[in-house]
């Protein structure tokens, strides 16, 4: 089956209706997400953008056709250990737990819990969407957000440019956790997506699957909000975030970009970067080469 | 044996009128869709379904009017057009 079989005949299990912003990166996650996972699924969703944006529902009503929890921040990872000792206990291996988190409540606040769960090797997958900042209270500063960034905890001045560190590179550490699985993706690479998210379920039922997903956000980036898939897309091609999966200890790149395209091309529709002079532009091209010479190395010993 | 454990709301789904946000509509022109999936894959919404002759449609129920699907479209089949005027299909 295509992905496109898979995406037009499965169920879509969010409501239709969602406050999330024009051309939310997280909402197409999020519906990819569950729309493979299917009906037989929980999930754990802590404050948020998704979280905020209805899905975790308001009073007595929900915002999904399955069960969903709202943890706290800090603790997403922990509380779906839980519900999952719960579940192989009633011997039902065959339901789906699932974390989808944002990158402050997975790199920053939820970083013990998510850490500890993938030592235990709990049987779970965990989804970041990682838009690069605290975008549901006002685009603070996050550890992924990227170096130069202009963002509401880290303002331009005559002193300051921006975010003055690299971002923390979490699906690499994730990796050295010794995880089941692995993966980097980008909505706008929608197949190798698909092809993730049902090898990261797939490895949920015997050990911690970790899913690390870029989602371009309109409103905190402040570009406009048909540009995130070309985004994504850019993303990708100037090694920005580059897509590779690690499964069992294996490295591999899925996406490979033997000719990348410079930072500055992704860089160019975004207010945020939008102060970065050309010293600071060569620093971060600077950083994402050699993230991407180490990539390189670690794909090519083991293959 | 109960089915869940965890609890599902008693009043039923939550549902916005994101309809109402539009400002733009996206309108498709059947003639040069190739029916390669991109708008359905990329929207955010899923206001994009295919239907069993793998033809693809619009959904203006709840559609947000955000333009991916204009701005993916490989032959620029689809337009976005201001709410109110030109042909609703």
């Amino acid at each position: 089956m295509s992905y496109l079989d898979v995406l037009s005949e499965s169920k879509d299990l969010v409501t239709p209706g969602m406050s999330a912003c024009q051309g939310c990166g997280g909402e197409l996650i999020l519906r990819k997400v569950l729309q493979i996972s299917g009906e037989n699924t929980i999930i754990g969703i802590p404050p948020g953008c998704m979280a905020g944006a209805g899905v975790v529902g308001w009073n007595f009503s929900n915002g999904l056709k399955i069960p969903v929890h709202i943890p706290l921040l800090d603790n997403t990872a922990s509380l779906l250990s839980g519900v999952t000792a719960m579940y192989q206990k009633m011997g039902r291996e065959d339901v789906n737990i699932i974390g989808l988190a944002g990158d402050g409540a997975t790199a920053d606040c939820g970083f013990q819990s998510l850490s500890a769960a993938a030592e235990r090797g709990e049987h779970m997958l965990y989804v970041c969407y990682d838009n690069e900042g605290y975008m549901n209270t006002g685009f603070q500063r996050s550890s992924t957000t990227f170096k130069g960034s202009q963002t509401s905890t880290t303002p331009v001045g005559k002193v300051k440019k921006g975010k003055k560190e690299n971002r923390k590179n979490i699906p690499m550490i994730m990796a050295m956790h010794g995880a089941a699985y692995v993966a980097t993706a980008s909505p706008g690479h929608m197949k190798d997506m698909v092809e993730k998210i049902e090898k990261g379920i797939a490895a949920s039922k015997h050990g911690f699957a970790y899913l690390h997903i870029i989602s371009p956000c309109p409103t905190g980036w402040v570009s406009k909000p048909e540009c995130g898939i070309d985004l994504a897309k850019k993303a990708v091609k100037s090694n920005y975030f580059p897509l590779f999966e690690v499964e069992e200890g294996v490295w591999r790149r899925t996406v490979p970009n033997p000719k990348p395209i410079p930072v500055t091309d992704f860089i160019a529709g975004l207010r945020k970067f939008k102060h970065l002079g050309e010293d600071e532009l060569a620093e971060i091209q600077e950083y994402v080469d050699k993230n991407n010479e180490l990539l390189e190395k670690l794909t090519r010993e083991v293959s | 044996m109960r089915k869940y454990i965890s609890p599902i709301g008693k009043e039923g789904l939550y549902v916005l009128d994101t309809a109402s946000w539009r400002t733009y509509r996206p309108v498709m022109d059947k003639e040069a869709c190739i029916e390669c999936g991109a708008c359905m894959s990329f929207c955010p919404v899923n206001s994009i379904y295919r239907d069993q002759e793998k033809k693809y449609y619009i959904s203006y129920d709840y559609c947000k009017g955000c333009g991916i699907c204009a701005n993916e479209c490989p032959k620029d089949a689809i337009t976005m057009m201001l709410e109110g005027e030109g042909e609703n299909e």
